[in-house]
């Protein structure tokens, strides 16, 4: 995505001394914005042209796309391991059904809610989800490596009780629908009003598409800038030595409090718009599978690159709803209730594999492999150049996800 | 080599005296640091030297808010480090350079040096996630600094480069960089040379004086490497078993028979220097002393 920012940033931090060394040559640095502009009509102008499906499929991965890049944040460039991202996205799902959901009878369950407009019910969420991130972050201080990862297990299954319990606010097991996104009386839904572009009628899948787009835009210019800047750059530094960072005049336990805040708003978002995509949440949306899932994103995308998180993100939410519909075609997975496989297992299997290769051949994940497609000069070294220098191997406060960091930390 | 123009502070004029009193530290049974005391005068090259697990590394880690000091005061002006966090350390003006290289190796040299402004400088999350305007003029009037700084020690070329990609001798030298671009006015520098080559250990030796005339701070330096200590510091403290064998210049030391017993385990008339460059050459690259601490 928007490589031009990268380049803008490394003139402001890196000086002037001599941009073109490192940079790509003259031509390539004309090329990568045409492409992003040509990227951004595309994305813009699909709507008018592609089917239902694939609109729907994009607001989810949208929303992936924004709950990978927080994750990401924290554990690929920050080194937390933290399992706990599903419990973050259901305390913004949650909050968001609840604040901007009537009240009112499902069966037998009594529902509550505040009835107030979804942009507050959006931002509430966000917000309480960051609340939940930074109580839990004081855990980060004592516990390290897969030990945090273990503890922050615990949150997903306190989680998943909650939702189940407290059926007043959740809608407990069956769950419960998730109010229609609006903006300022511009309502995300089918009708009010009635919206046609050029002759297409504008229903809600095309109009969560770009709401879809814009979040996820909004998410990746936050998190590229915050890493080619100042707290970026202390956020990686604690990942490779939490030592040499506090030495350096880096608040260490600041530091990770703020990155836990930040990485749970954009779990909080993620889980609103999750909320939004499927227009309804329940408690099994909200398991141990879906943290791991994240992870999975995160890793085949490559640790600690943004663009990484979101090309994985694209993978794993996109996959399996791209194998349901062309179950008939795709060769071994069968559609509900014939013979082969059922589309999210195959899909399943496919990540599985997706991450063995990709852990084997390209520790940079999916990031890696574009960048050698691209063929952008830049050689990062890949995780193995710390054995280089011989003393750092020894270091026993370098967090476990991140003894191998993915090539280029912050691209 | 230019001296970097000194950005507002750093003149010998406020670089407070280091005077460190009965500093002991124990793990568990052992006692690493016993009862050490010695003062490093205002822009002086102060060095602490022993043998292997002396404590010369457990000190520097006091001095720098790593390790509590179990008793004994470490007092740098009006400041007290062994009562101050890390990071508030850092804060005042002492910066260290780790013996066992602490970057990060997929950063670049630029990158990493910006690290060292970090006490100096202010954008969080907000003002960096959105860019706002003040965020940039601040990295870029930073990254002007760190630019002076890495040529300074002839890291100029080198600047965009991955610091995993560099050479030991120039990652060494990255690391001594990053301190100094924290402006401080003390500078910790632990095992400097260790590992490099006789070339690349007359070029940072060079680097260090000229540090110390450019910018008038005080070094406390811990090497092994004999040779460079004598020529450099103006005094020396010596160590062994965690407690202070001798003080003194470095014609004082070298006379020492505590100092000689310390690294040859017997009274025979023998000159440490050479003594200690056999030792330091015999210990590397595997030595563990800064691990070990």
């Amino acid at each position: 995505m928007s490589e031009s920012t990268a380049t803008a940033a490394r003139g402001s931090t890196a000086s002037t001394a001599r941009p073109a060394a490192a940079g790509p040559s003259q031509g390539r640095r004309l090329l990568r914005p045409l492409l992003l502009v040509a990227l951004l009509v595309v994305l813009l102008l699909l709507p008018l042209y592609v089917e239902e499906f694939w609109l729907r499929t994009g607001f989810a991965a949208f929303g992936a796309i924004v709950g990978a890049i927080g994750l990401n944040l924290l554990v690929g460039n920050t080194g937390q391991l933290s399992l706990a991202h599903a419990f973050f996205l259901a305390v913004g799902a949650v909050s968001y059904v609840y604040v901007s959901g009537e009240p009112g009878g499902l069966g037998v369950a009594e529902l509550s809610g505040l009835g107030l407009p979804p942009v507050v019910g959006m931002i509430v969420g966000v917000l309480l989800a960051g609340l939940a991130g930074l109580v839990f972050s004081p855990l980060a201080a004592r516990l390290r490596g897969i030990y945090l990862g273990v503890a922050s297990l615990a949150l997903v299954f306190i989680g998943v009780h909650v939702l189940n319990a407290w059926t007043s606010v959740t809608g407990g097991f069956n769950g419960r629908a998730a109010p229609e996104f609006a903006l300022f009386g511009f309502t995300f839904a089918s009708r009010d009003p009635e919206l046609y572009v050029l002759g297409v009628p504008f229903r809600e899948s095309e109009r969560l598409w770009y709401l879809g787009l814009v979040l996820a835009i909004a998410a990746y210019l936050f998190a590229r800038n915050l890493l080619r800047s100042r707290p970026g750059r202390a956020l990686q530094t604690l990942r490779d030595s939490e030592v040499a960072a506090s030495v350096m005049g880096v608040n260490v336990q600041g530091y990770k409090a703020r990155i836990f805040l930040v990485s749970s708003m954009y779990a909080g978002l993620a889980g609103v718009m999750y909320a939004l995509s499927i227009g309804s949440i329940a408690p099994e949306s909200f398991g141990l599978e879906v943290s791991i899932l994240y992870l999975a994103m995160i890793v085949l995308g490559g640790l600690g690159s943004v663009n990484g998180a979101v090309l994985g993100a694209l993978f794993v939410s996109a996959l399996p709803l791209v194998f349901q519909r062309y179950a008939d075609v795709i060769p071994f997975v069968g559609g509900r209730g014939e013979g082969g496989l059922a589309a999210g297992e195959a899909a399943r299997f496919l990540f599985g594999t997706a991450i063995v290769l990709v852990i084997l051949f390209e520790p940079a994940g999916l990031a890696g492999i574009a960048r050698r497609v691209t063929g952008r000069g830049r050689r990062r070294p890949g995780g193995r150049v710390t054995e280089s220098a011989p003393d750092t191997s020894s270091r026993s406060t370098s967090p476990v996800p991140s003894e191998k960091p993915a090539q280029g930390s912050t691209t | 080599m230019t001296a970097p123009a000194d950005a507002g502070r750093g003149t010998s004029t406020d670089v407070p005296p280091v005077e460190v009193e009965n500093v002991t530290v124990r793990f568990g049974a052992i006692t690493a640091l016993s009862d050490v005391s010695f003062t490093v005068a205002p822009g002086a090259i102060h060095a602490v030297i022993g043998p292997n697990g002396a404590g010369k590394s457990t000190m520097f880690n006091v001095l720098s808010g790593v390790y509590q000091a179990d008793e004994g005061q470490v007092r740098f002006g009006e400041h007290r480090l062994d009562q101050m966090r890390p990071f508030r350390i850092a804060g005042i003006g002492v910066a260290r350079a780790f013996q066992n290289i602490a970057l990060s190796a997929t950063q670049s040299v630029a990158e990493n040096l910006m690290l060292g402004r970090h006490h100096l400088t202010k954008a969080g999350f907000i003002a960096a996630g959105l860019r706002l305007p003040r965020a940039t003029r601040e990295g870029r009037r930073h990254g002007e600094r760190v630019a002076e700084i890495a040529e300074f020690l002839e890291l100029g070329d080198k600047l965009h480069t991955p610091v995993g990609v560099l050479s030991y001798g120039d990652q060494k030298r990255v690391e001594v960089a990053r301190a100094l671009c924290t402006e401080p006015r003390l500078l910790l520098l632990d095992e400097p040379v260790a590992g490099m080559n006789a070339e690349e250990t007359g070029r940072m030796a060079e680097s260090i004086r000229e540090i110390r005339t450019a910018l008038g701070i005080s070094i406390i330096l811990v090497e092994h490497d004999m040779g460079m200590v004598m020529s450099l510091a103006d005094r020396i403290t010596v160590l062994d078993f965690g407690r202070r064998i001798a003080d003194g210049t470095p014609a004082e030391v070298q006379a020492d028979p505590e100092v000689i017993r310390a690294y040859l385990g017997s009274g025979d008339e023998i000159d440490p220097s050479d003594a200690a460059a056999a030792h330091g050459a015999s210990s590397h690259p595997s030595d563990t002393s800064g691990t070990r601490s």
